[in-house]
């Protein structure tokens, strides 16, 4: 048998992920050893074998089949907008993306006025701004720390995941506009969805099943 | 020596030596294939007006075309694909044919990708057939039969030819009443199979329950021929039970011809080119993250350039069927033939004489001036990228000959 390959978005994602997937029936001994340096973690009985990617890196991964599943947040698929099949929502790490920056900022959101946005993520905010507001805007791409940006004046608004708002809150800012709610998705490469389409399906239905007797 | 005149621009590359040498075998195996069918050879021009290829053409995005102008101030681009060109052409020169055209060509094409895939090939060998003029299921089942016949061809054992039919998405569409953003979002949601969206996107619309039933059904309506019974359950709409019914009819004559077992079925693939009207197929195989060929009916496509006539046709890409290949350990076997005849200076003459002879007599040559220096090893190097069967040495008026299988098999 060919072994199904999983790429999981590196942290807190990835632990809740092998929690789901555990009760499904697939694990994996290896990872859980903390102070593992290995990169790719297999499961010999089973046939599958794990790996941990940057989260923006998954999609790339499983488009090109490196990975024949991968477990990534809604924000990383919006943002590289790969080619590949998203077929099920795990609901969790829920959050929302959206537009923030301080109260007086919300009245530049009004009017097609030129502002300045920036963010984490520049083809969201990008689609956002153009296609849904059909306002003209710059975007400014920033790798972090995108709160600071309207404090020391980068930018009108930022851009960006909001968990709770209390980073938000701590400085000053609010959310003003929500553009998407976001979760962690399962996605899969489209060639490995023909070719071990039992697999991967059977797999899905038992993750499904799982969650639905949670929630009952 | 400038070095950045040894680069090629990103998307396109040199292929020399061993691997061209396995295309080139890769193509010439396609293309038996499509002359086995009776196929005949057609070219078409590297770049066309832009128009042959504008967005009612239903071929790649404009943004992803390679343009440029002609002193006129025409706008013209690279073909990004063949059948456009050849629909086009086949309207021009076939247009008073009343019986069926069938052309094959093996040509490039060219689509400038967007910039997320750096590296990612701009320029593909693309093999492929077109059956002009035929609407029947047998022009469906010769088309798939051929996609089937290219994949063993090369070597592949595991693959799957997947079939669908866009009539059934279009079918719910039209009933469902949905068109313009509504359908371009249902249509990309369906594409990369999001249940999740499609059901939400539904929910917004007050839409017949069967209706919204089928198309949240849509991404999982994929895999073996029970596919097919559960797709014709779902609905009462004439258009959609016709596109089942034409899959079903292909499939029992691929059954009844021993074709039905790399087939499978994706009601949900609704293709990347909008020009496809009715079955349209992918093959799948290891080693790649995309179909190697892809292909369909296109039935109103010639009827945009005055030859309103139904079409089928598909095309391998040849490039990425060959790295399919490569990661998948299959080796492309190339015949080892001819001589590399390697001779010192004062045999020039004799040399000449004995390659000259076996020329004749079709056997292949390459002559080879022993350079000082050059070693027994650096031959059998230049032996191995030919893939020579003999290395002949000439020296001293003698004539060593080594077989170059034995030599490595010493090695070893």
């Amino acid at each position: 048998m060919r072994y199904l390959t999983f790429a999981l978005a590196k942290g807190r994602l990835a632990r809740s992920a092998m929690d789901i997937l555990e009760h499904v029936g697939i694990t994996c001994e290896e990872m859980k050893d903390p102070d593992t340096r290995k990169l790719i973690f297999t499961n010999e009985e089973q046939h599958v074998r794990f790996f941990l990617a940057k989260p923006s890196d998954v999609p790339t991964y499983v488009e090109y089949g490196a990975a024949d599943i991968g477990i990534v947040g809604k924000d990383t698929l919006l943002e590289e907008k790969r080619a590949l099949y998203e077929v099920y929502d795990l609901g969790i790490g829920r959050c929302r993306m959206c537009v923030a920056g301080p109260r007086q900022a919300a009245e530049k959101l009004q009017h097609h006025e030129l502002i300045r946005v920036a963010s984490k993520y520049p083809n969201i905010a990008k689609d956002y701004f153009y296609n849904k507001k059909h306002q003209t805007v710059e975007i400014i791409k920033l790798n972090g720390s995108v709160e600071l940006a309207p404090i020391v004046g980068l930018s009108e608004v930022i851009v960006d995941i909001v968990e709770t708002g209390t980073t938000l809150k701590e400085n000053g800012l609010e959310v003003l506009e929500e553009i998407v709610p976001l979760s962690a998705r399962i996605v899969v490469n489209q060639v490995s969805m023909k070719m071990e389409n039992e697999r991967i399906m059977n797999l899905i239905r038992d993750i499904r099943k799982y969650q639905e007797s949670q929630n009952a | 020596m400038k070095k950045d005149l040894l680069h090629t621009p990103e998307g396109v590359r040199d292929i020399y030596g061993r691997e061209c040498a396995e295309k080139e075998q890769i193509e010439s195996k396609l293309h038996d294939v499509l002359n086995l069918y009776g196929y005949s050879d057609i070219q078409t021009p590297t770049f066309e007006f832009f128009d042959v290829f504008s967005k009612e053409k239903g071929s790649v995005p404009s943004t992803e075309l390679f343009k440029f102008f002609d002193r006129y101030g025409h706008t013209l681009c690279l073909r990004p694909d063949m059948t456009p060109s050849i629909a086009r052409s086949a309207s021009k020169y076939y247009d008073e044919y009343s019986t069926a055209v069938k052309l094959c060509y093996v040509e490039n094409t060219f689509v400038n990708d967007s910039k997320y895939y750096q590296g990612r090939l701009k320029e593909n060998t693309m093999a492929g057939a077109e059956l002009i003029g035929d609407d029947s299921i047998d022009a469906d089942a010769e088309i798939v039969m051929m996609t089937i016949d290219c994949m063993k061809a090369v070597g592949l054992n595991e693959f799957q030819v997947e079939l669908g039919n866009v009539q059934f998405f279009r079918g719910l569409l039209a009933e469902a009443g949905i068109s313009g953003d509504d359908e371009e979002e249902l249509k990309s949601l369906i594409d990369e199979k999001n249940l999740f969206g499609v059901e939400e996107l539904l929910h917004s619309h007050d839409i017949g329950d069967m209706i919204t039933d089928a198309l949240i059904a849509l991404p999982t309506l994929f895999g073996s021929f029970d596919v097919l019974k559960r797709a014709e359950k779902m609905t009462y709409i004439p258009e959609c039970l016709a596109a089942v019914k034409r899959l079903k009819d292909l499939y029992a004559v691929l059954s009844a011809n021993g074709y039905a077992d790399h087939v499978s079925f994706d009601l949900g693939d609704l293709s990347s080119h909008a020009y496809y009207t009715g079955i349209i197929l992918h093959a799948f195989t290891f080693g790649t993250g995309e179909p190697v060929i892809n292909g369909g009916r296109y039935d109103r496509l010639m009827g945009q350039f005055g030859s309103d006539r139904a079409s089928i046709g598909f095309s391998v890409n040849v490039d990425r069927l060959l790295t399919a290949l490569q990661r998948q350990k299959i080796d492309i076997p190339l015949e080892r033939n001819g001589i590399l005849l390697v001779y010192d200076r004062e045999d020039f003459q004799a040399a000449l004489f004995s390659s000259a002879h076996r020329r004749a007599e079709g056997i292949r040559v390459c002559m080879m001036r022993k350079k000082s220096g050059a070693r027994l090893d650096d031959y059998l190097r230049v032996a191995e990228e030919g893939h020579y069967e003999w290395i002949f040495l000439c020296e001293n008026g003698k004539e060593q000959r080594l077989r170059v299988e034995e030599i490595r098999r010493e090695e070893n």
